[in-house]
């Protein structure tokens, strides 16, 4: 499909609650031409390429004792065992059977798994994309210590290279990697939105400087839907006294090549920031409330780059908690009580559970732990790209109740995360089920509560 | 030779060659796969922390307890059962002392001063119905759950039942039951040996492979400064 | 010589002395020991006074006579020996006055005479090895002999375990190439009293049964009287509550010794061999080898003596090596070794060609 096929089957849609596409009468859910046959072949290829010892110890440690459904928001709001996180897996540990365990040749000589099928690849296609965030509950609960959600991160690029992935999240995929931005914010439109920006606020906000010491970086939900993030970015970077700097040649910190499973765009995307950060010289590179962004630049960027990453990579939210720690950010109190949603990628997956936490107490909150909280929270469902497909939003609005259901039971007035992405799929479950919470984000929060020096 | 003998003697031996052979080949066979160096900044380089992963995921978290408690409490019955049967009877504590000595070379007592102690007879057994017991409920677990059912394939009921068959034997064996005692007691020792030749080769390899995974996974984890 | 099989029984017993007091108590005994009802007794005892004194011919192979000293050990009448007194014992060699010539003539007579009526007792195995020259009577092997006097004998009884099984000539590596009985005799029944030796009384059990209803009592798997070999040692072994309570001696002078607890630690193989040894005991009930102190040997069981020492526990001994271990520990790593290489190639082929 061509560029100009892309924007006019898979226009944007930059008007509802959650940014995506727009909703399709027909959906594409195979993308290319390629024969069956041939996609399969390629799946397969990818699957062997990704596996390696530790992929490999995983396969042949699960029990099947089920648990893993246990600990799955999709599961546990819906009841349906095809959403048990091992076995979304499912074809990714026939291949590994079949292909590279140490038993492979007597498990395609005696056909003791089967032979994976386009038909399968295709009805896992929901299982891979729309039912799973990759939120790493089930990592937590198995028994057995096995990262189920990085598995489902490999079978994503064996699903890519056969061209089946969800329509939606391929289309904001190959928009991010032909233009800069899965959601039409080019560095073009980047520009123009900092200009006004800039002026409406009366705010200097740097961009493209030759030389800085942090290299900010936004999401394309905060360019296009939280424009006021930017504002509230450089409010904070300016009060701090930072030299500081956004780039136009490296921005984008969401990775949809990473969601998409397209490996290829994965390491195209990482390395402008990377490219970026060089180039001015960073000895920080900050990343926006996103989780996602948080996981492919500070875990996998420097595997991707091929040698360790020479600026230190911080979500926005340790970035402020250790300003806060430093006693050079100081904040009015703001008297009210708050509960913290856990972007899944930043808290359980991150290792930075204790960043937000130290920010909201230095703003003065009540805070009210969800339950289960912190490193158990659940996820909000729209994660991992799911939020893009529209297909899946029946089954995002039920695994949505979990969360009102929460925040309800805490009774705080203001629920607060640190992931654009996460606060958009609360965006459309409010309007979805009228719901009277609204989610704040804890940089805006900061921004508009910074103690005047 | 009659099965009793066959069952003790040539039939161990091979059950216990293809054992130890099976093992080592898919233990081998994977931990030399291929592995990439991980170039991030770790949170905390002392990752070999991250190993006591090994022990904590004995028992799940708070959080998820409530649904998976039962699954937790008759697993645990069933093998700690298991081990006591396996391990506290003296038959079989005399078979494991004898392997472990022509192995080491000298028995637990020469090593370390002190017999392994065993229980008596009626107490094994009243472990084993209840071990047996425990077994019976997972399966029914297994066929009733649904999600159990999704996921279930022939390695996990042809486990349950290499699992449950020495159990069942030797109870049976203990207890005079059925047909003459050497007779059942062979049969006894053949469930034991399709026991071991299968080890290696379903899921009841976990037994050695958790290991290896929970410590890869926890240090991977507490390199991130992850939750464990 | 004529043989004094024109005598019945009740006759014979008259002749020797033996009081209708004591010949009742021993139908007694027989009923009780073979587990019949107790209106048998009366049965027995009638049945036996009227019957005609069988001819026995009873020849010795590859044995060291221990059967035949457990039957005629004692030396007051008893239980045991009344049998001979109801026999007419027409031919024994370590028995008999007669040797030599005479003796084998004596045989001859008696089989010719009683053709197709006569028991034909036999202990020791019988050698197959160099055409059974290894062991000869007279310059016949065992085999010959057995068959020649097989065919004109109503029934075969072979007594202790080398008859029954083969017993200790036929131990590793069986240099005679013995055999038992029933390798031999095909085509008449054979019951197998084993034992090294066996008690006494199933001898004379076995006998009185056949005589008061002509026929051989019932048999198990192996040709034994179930009567006496139908329970194990360990199920009517008086230690048995000690090996239920997790109670053993650990060694032959230990305090659980000295308390008489179990000896399955020390090699007892009570719960494998089926005998009579725990209930009707030996040398008139006073005891047997555990009451004693020392393990059951498993002698009445096929191949005893090739089962392991009789002084390691059941569960010990035969299941390899830490050698064969080490070898399927190697074979398992080279082929693990084989497998990762072939799964790593075709990962480095599959990138190549991307």
């Amino acid at each position: 499909m061509s560029a100009t096929d892309v924007d006019t089957v898979h226009p944007l849609e930059l008007e509802q609650p959650r940014f995506s596409v727009k909703k399709p009468e027909v959906r594409h859910d195979r993308q290319g031409d390629t024969p069956d046959a041939q996609r399969v072949e390629r799946a397969m290829r990818n699957f062997v390429r990704d596996f390696g010892r530790t992929a490999a110890l995983y396969m042949e440690a699960c029990v099947h004792c089920g648990m893993c459904a246990e600990a799955c928001h999709f599961y546990v709001a819906t009841g349906k065992p095809e959403y048990t996180p091992i076995w979304k897996i499912e074809p990714f540990k026939q291949a590994y059977k079949r292909e590279y365990g140490p038993f492979a040749f007597f498990f395609r000589l005696l056909n003791l798994k089967s032979k994976v099928t386009v038909g399968q690849l295709q009805e896992w296609q929901e299982l891979l994309y729309d039912s799973c965030t990759m939120c790493g509950r089930c990592s937590l609960i198995c028994p057995a210590g096995i990262d189920i959600s990085s598995l489902v991160a490999l079978a994503r690029h064996g699903m890519c290279e056969a061209g089946l992935v969800p329509h939606e999240l391929w289309a904001v995929a190959e928009r991010a990697q032909r233009q800069g931005s899965p959601l039409g914010a080019t560095p073009k439109v980047f520009k123009e939105r900092i200009e006004w920006l800039a002026d409406e606020h009366e705010i200097d906000i740097a961009l493209d400087k030759p030389e800085a010491d942090v290299l900010c970086t936004l999401s394309s939900i905060e360019i296009m839907k939280y424009p006021q993030s930017i504002v509230a970015t450089a409010k904070i970077m300016n009060h701090l006294g930072l030299a500081w700097t956004f780039r136009s040649d490296g921005y984008e910190a969401t990775n949809f090549g990473m969601l998409a499973g397209n490996a290829e765009w994965q390491k195209d995307m990482s390395m402008k920031l990377i490219e970026a950060a060089v180039a001015c010289g960073a000895r920080t590179l900050v990343l926006p409330e996103c989780g996602h962004a948080y996981g492919a630049l500070r875990w996998q960027g420097a595997n991707v780059y091929g040698r360790p990453l020479p600026f230190q990579v911080m979500h926005i939210s340790e970035f402020l908690a250790q300003q806060v720690e430093q006693g050079r950010l100081k904040l009015k109190p703001l008297a009210k009580s708050a509960t913290y949603h856990d972007p899944c990628q930043v808290s359980r997956r991150g290792g930075a559970t204790a960043a937000a936490r130290t920010v909201l107490q230095a703003l003065g909150v009540e805070l009210r732990e969800m339950t289960p909280g912190a490193d158990a929270n659940w996820c909000c469902g729209g994660g991992g790209g799911v939020v893009t497909i529209h297909r899946a939003d029946a089954l995002r609005y039920k695994v949505f109740q979990l969360k009102m259901e929460q925040i309800e039971r805490t009774q705080a007035e203001v629920p607060v995360t640190a992931c654009s992405n996460c606060r958009q799929t609360f965006d459309d479950g409010q309007q979805h089920f009228h719901w009277d919470k609204t989610m704040h984000s804890l940089l805006e929060l900061v921004a508009g509560n910074l103690e005047p020096t | 030779m009659d099965l009793l003998d066959f069952a003790r003697g040539p039939g161990m031996q091979y059950a216990l060659f293809v054992f130890v052979f099976g093992i080592l080949w898919r233990l081998v066979g994977v931990l030399l796969l291929a592995t990439k160096p991980d170039l991030s900044e770790p949170r905390r380089p002392a990752c070999w922390k991250g190993m006591r992963m090994v022990l904590s995921r004995f028992w799940p978290r708070r959080e998820f307890l409530q649904r998976t408690l039962a699954t937790e409490a008759l697993g645990y019955t069933f093998h700690i059962g298991f081990l006591v049967v396996l391990v506290f009877f003296l038959p079989h504590l005399l078979f494991l002392e004898d392997v472990f000595k022509r192995l080491i070379g000298t028995n637990l007592h020469g090593l370390i001063g002190v017999s392994w102690p065993y229980l008596s007879g009626g107490v094994i057994m009243v472990v084993g119905a209840v071990t047996v017991a425990a077994l019976i409920a997972l399966l029914v677990h297994r066929v009733t759950s649904p999600v159990k059912r999704l996921i279930s394939n022939f390695d996990d009921y042809f486990s349950w039942l290499v699992t449950v068959a020495p159990l069942i034997t030797g109870m049976m064996a203990y207890a005079h039951v059925w047909r003459p005692y050497p007779t059942v007691l062979a049969l006894h020792l053949l469930s034991v040996e399709l026991l071991l030749v299968w080890f290696p080769f379903g899921k009841l390899m976990h037994a050695l492979t958790i290991f290896a995974v929970r410590a890869a996974t926890g240090m991977a984890f507490e390199r991130k400064g992850a939750a464990l | 010589m004529a043989t004094m099989a024109a005598q019945t029984v009740g006759e014979a017993l008259k002749q020797q002395g033996v009081s209708r007091r004591a010949f009742l108590k021993f139908c007694t005994a027989m009923a009780t020991l073979m587990a019949l009802p107790p209106q048998s007794a009366p049965a027995i005892a009638q049945a036996l006074s009227a019957a005609r004194r069988p001819s026995v011919i009873w020849l010795p192979f590859q044995e060291c006579t221990g059967c035949t000293e457990s039957l005629t050990r004692s030396d007051s009448p008893s239980v045991e020996n009344m049998i001979f007194n109801m026999i007419s014992l027409d031919y024994h060699e370590t028995l008999f006055a007669a040797a030599g010539d005479a003796a084998e003539a004596a045989r001859e007579h008696a089989m010719q005479e009683n053709f197709g009526k006569y028991l034909l007792l036999v202990d020791g195995s019988v050698a197959t090895g160099l055409d059974g020259a290894y062991s000869c009577i007279g310059g016949v092997s065992n085999v010959q002999m057995l068959e020649q006097a097989a065919k004109g004998a109503a029934a075969v009884i072979a007594v202790g375990s080398c008859a029954s099984f083969g017993g200790l000539p036929r131990a590793h590596p069986n240099p005679t190439g013995a055999v038992p009985v029933s390798a031999i005799v095909k085509d008449k029944p054979v019951i197998n009293i084993s034992g090294c030796p066996p008690i006494p009384v199933v001898i004379t059990g076995v006998l009185a049964h056949y005589l008061t209803f002509g026929s051989l009592p019932e048999l198990d798997a192996l040709g034994r009287p179930k009567a006496f070999y139908g329970e194990s040692i360990h199920d009517r072994c008086y230690r048995r509550p000690f090996y239920d309570q997790g109670k053993f001696a650990k060694t032959f002078d230990d305090e659980g010794a000295r308390n008489g607890w179990c000896l399955y630690e020390l090699g007892c193989k009570g719960p494998v061999t089926h005998n009579a040894c725990a209930t009707v005991k030996w040398n008139g009930a006073t005891s047997y080898p555990i009451q004693s102190g020392h393990g059951c040997l498993g002698c009445s069981e096929p191949d005893f003596w090739d089962r392991g020492s009789f002084y390691q526990a059941l569960p010990v001994g035969s299941w390899g090596g830490a050698k064969t271990l080490a070898v399927a520990a190697a074979a398992g790593a080279a082929v693990g070794v084989a497998a990762a290489a072939l799964a790593r190639q075709r990962q480095r082929d599959i990138a190549k060609e991307e």
